[in-house]
Formats: C-alpha cells, sequence, structure tokens
C-alpha cells in the first residue's frame, strides 16, 4: 500500500511539473494570431509574454512595460477545459487606473492598442468560475493559459525622416 | 481562442498559476496595484488573485528600435565586450551575467548583420550557456542555422532570439532563478550600453527617449531581482540597480499628449519623460560602470 501511495505521489508531481514544462511556452504554440492572408504584418514576439497553470476562479497579473511609438496586440488563449470566457483587464500600474477590460468586448481575446507615453501596465487575466457549466461533460481541472504580446514600431504618417 | 490538447492532465495538485517568468510576487504588499486589486476583490469576492510577475522586454527588442530608428547601416562593433574576455569568468556570478551580455551582442550582430561576429559570438554563449546549465536549449544544430543564414538578417534575429528565449525558459523550468535573474540583469545593462554607444544627447533622439523609458523596465527589473535577493550574487547587482534607479528617478515627468488617432485604440494618460543633458550623461556613465564591473573590462 505504501507503493502505490509513494508511486502516486511520484505520479502526481511528475504530471505537475510536466504540465507546469508545457505551459512555459505554451502561448508561442497556441496563442499566435492567424490573418487572411497569411504572414504577421510585422508583429514582433514580446519577451513579456507569458503562459501558467490556472483553474477555474484563479486570477493571475503580470506587470509589463510597453513604449510610446510602439503598437501592441495581446491574445489570451486558454485549453478547452477551462473554458473560453476568459477575462483580461489592463490597468496603470503607477495610477490603478482601469484602461481597458475585454468584457466589455465580449470577452475579445484579441486587442491591439498604441499608448499616448510609455508606462508600466498591469494586464490581469481571470478564468471565471463556472466556465464549463454549459458542458458538464468537461472536468473542473486546471489547465495552460497564454498571454501573447506581440509589438511593432507604429508606422509614420506622412513623410518622415527614417 | 480555444485550444484542445488531446494529452490534457490532471493536475488535482496544481490549484492555481505555478509558473514564475521574471519574479512573482505575493498582491498584498504591492504598492503599485493596491487600488486596483481592492477593486478586484468587491467586483468579483471568489476570485482569487494569486502573483504579479515582473516582466522585462528583451535586449533585442531595445536594438531593433535602435535599427529601425535610424542605425541601419551601423556596423560598428568595438564597444561589444570581446569574445576574448571569455576566460575571465571563471565563477557563476560572472558567467551568468556575461551569458545575458553576450546572448546581447549576439543579438546586436544578427540585428545590424553582421554575420561573422554573430558566428564568434554564438560559440561564446553556447560555452557559457553550457556551464551555466542551459546547454539543452542551445544545441548544436542551432549553429547550422545560424552558419546557414548569415545572409538573411530576419532569420539571423529569429534564430538568436530562439536562442535568448530557450535559454530563458530552460533557468526558468530548472528553477535557477537566481542565475536568471543575473542574466536578464546583463542582457538588459549591456543592450543600454550598446543603446547609448551609438546615440548622442539629443533630447528629441527617439534613442535618447527610449533610454530615459528604461526607467520603467528597470523598477521591473528590481523588483525582479528583489525575489532573489537571498543570493548574495542578487543582492550585488540589485544594489547596483538601485543605485541607478535613483538618477532615473530624477528625470522630469509632463503630461502626455493627448492622441488624435481616431482609427486605434490609444490608452491615453501616462506621463512622458523629459531627460535632461546632465541626467543623461549620469545615467550613461553609470551603466558604463555597472557594465564593466561585469565584463571586468576598464
Amino acid at each position: 500500500m505504501k507503493k502505490i501511495l509513494f508511486s502516486l505521489f511520484i505520479l502526481s508531481t511528475v504530471l505537475m511539473y510536466s504540465q507546469a514544462s508545457v505551459c512555459g511556452q505554451f502561448h508561442r504554440k497556441y496563442c499566435v494570431v492567424e490573418t487572411k492572408r497569411g504572414g504577421n504584418g510585422g508583429w514582433l514576439y514580446n519577451a513579456q509574454s507569458k503562459s501558467g497553470l490556472f483553474n477555474q476562479g484563479s486570477t493571475s497579473k503580470i506587470r509589463c512595460v510597453i513604449y510610446k511609438g510602439m503598437d501592441y496586440r495581446i491574445n489570451v488563449c486558454c485549453e478547452t477545459a477551462i473554458g473560453d470566457k476568459l477575462t483580461y483587464k489592463i490597468f496603470d500600474a503607477r495610477t490603478s487606473e482601469l484602461l481597458y477590460d475585454n468584457s466589455t468586448a465580449q470577452n475579445e481575446p484579441l486587442f491591439e492598442f498604441q499608448s499616448t507615453a510609455s508606462r508600466q501596465l498591469i494586464i490581469e487575466v481571470t478564468v471565471p468560475n463556472g466556465a464549463t457549466s454549459q458542458d458538464k461533460h468537461k472536468p473542473m481541472e486546471a489547465a495552460c493559459v497564454g498571454l501573447l504580446i506581440e509589438h511593432k514600431v507604429t508606422e509614420r504618417q506622412g513623410f518622415s525622416q527614417y | 481562442m480555444m485550444i484542445k490538447r488531446k494529452h490534457f492532465l490532471i493536475a488535482p495538485l496544481a490549484l492555481t498559476l505555478v509558473l514564475a517568468s521574471c519574479g512573482g510576487d505575493k498582491t498584498e504588499g504591492d504598492d503599485d496595484m493596491s487600488a486596483g486589486v481592492d477593486t478586484l476583490k468587491t467586483e468579483t469576492q471568489t476570485e482569487q488573485v494569486t502573483e504579479t510577475f515582473f516582466q522585462v522586454p528583451s535586449p533585442g527588442e531595445m536594438l531593433t528600435f535602435i535599427k529601425m530608428v535610424g542605425g541601419k547601416n551601423n556596423k560598428n562593433v568595438s564597444f561589444l565586450n570581446s569574445a576574448d574576455n571569455q576566460k575571465n569568468y571563471t565563477d557563476n556570478k560572472t558567467k551568468a551575467l556575461n551569458f545575458g551580455i553576450y546572448s546581447c551582442d549576439l543579438s546586436y550582430c544578427s540585428i545590424f548583420e553582421i554575420g561573422s561576429e554573430a558566428l564568434k559570438y554564438f560559440k561564446v554563449v553556447k560555452q557559457l550557456g553550457d556551464q551555466i546549465g542551459v546547454s539543452s536549449a542551445i544545441q548544436p544544430a542551432v549553429l547550422k542555422r545560424l552558419e546557414g543564414n548569415l545572409g538573411n538578417p530576419d532569420s539571423l534575429s529569429v534564430i538568436t532570439d530562439d536562442v535568448y528565449f530557450s535559454s530563458f525558459e530552460a533557468l526558468e523550468a530548472s528553477k535557477q532563478g537566481p542565475t536568471l535573474s543575473l542574466v536578464v540583469a546583463g542582457g538588459w545593462i549591456e543592450s543600454l550600453y550598446i543603446a547609448t554607444s551609438l546615440a548622442k544627447y539629443d533630447a528629441k533622439s527617439p534613442v535618447v527617449e527610449r533610454l530615459a523609458d528604461q526607467k520603467y523596465t528597470l523598477d521591473n527589473l528590481i523588483e525582479f531581482l528583489k525575489k532573489y535577493e537571498s543570493d548574495a550574487s542578487v543582492a550585488g547587482v540589485l544594489a547596483q540597480f538601485t543605485d541607478l534607479q535613483s538618477d532615473f528617478a530624477k528625470i522630469g515627468e509632463k503630461d502626455a499628449v493627448a492622441s488624435t488617432d481616431k482609427t486605434k485604440n490609444v490608452l491615453g494618460g501616462g506621463k512622458e519623460l523629459a531627460i535632461t543633458a546632465d541626467q543623461y550623461k549620469a545615467i550613461v556613465d553609470k551603466i558604463k560602470a555597472i557594465r564593466n564591473s561585469y565584463t571586468l573590462t576598464k
């Protein structure tokens, strides 16, 4: 019996760390934005992107830096196990002012924006409770959530010295 | 944006976000966001905020920006850390810091299309990477990819970025937080050293503006380092960066100009930084001193 319990403990530990490893680059594999014309429109991967293991009702935040003169694109994606109603909010890190809330846009995972000034942002991602309540066959368990951030230099309008 | 994976693992032990990239920290005590967190708790009492992760842009982002705003023809490598210096890095701290520095130099050579130098720096990065425990992230096949793409700067940049990100992930996965923080610190300081080596002071220069904006990145980096400050090597770097932070804190602020572009989502508000020539010089001097203390050069 002890051997079985020990084996189960080892197995669950391995599973947990395996899952963590899988989540590590989840956003790079699964949050990629597909464009109708192919290519990625000049968007570059931003190293502040992140993936993590969430269960329903959990929230996590990253504090990142964005620069004036750049366009940014955020895309949040997840595994089906925890549903498709991910919400995220963007706050100004200094003032805590809410700058964007995707629940006001039908939980749209993709958001393109630029900023009038360089600043620190808090991006707060939440997997709501009951995200899979409509499908009783899906277990309520943890799953990977990815937050992909991409950037590109804002195209200048009119003539430019560059 | 949902993804189905056949091999989804049941993980009852994983109750919340478990991965750490740039240092996670408990929300409590995070002064910057205290008001925001209170708001969230009011809205959704059952949700639990777990951690805040402090993210740092990669060195390549700064270098790509420099190239795009006017440095396309630059081929200067005189200020990079000589590959020959690698033999001087014998302890874990200098190995980790200079792994970050050389990774940044490698990225610079790739972005500015200096292929022969990129190969040289790749070999140094590979050797140091083996010594700090990221050999699995830098496979010999990468060298062949590099050699096969010397005439293709976009591919070179992708390959060298992959080296940096893979190393980052390997250190993260193996729970080498202190080493990871030193690598990130080394890469960041080298990217600033390169930027300040290329840019003369001009208040309206995009590169100088971007340097001033590093105030925000430094704040994040310091929070990241704090997670591992019990490590003596990290504590030393943290002290240097905190000192540098005091110079960045002197930069003046003014309200950002509102955008008139109605075609894009624009996050309004915020402050623009206005760095003076004296402040710029003080920061440049301190960056140089810190960087050279890591490369063991003058």
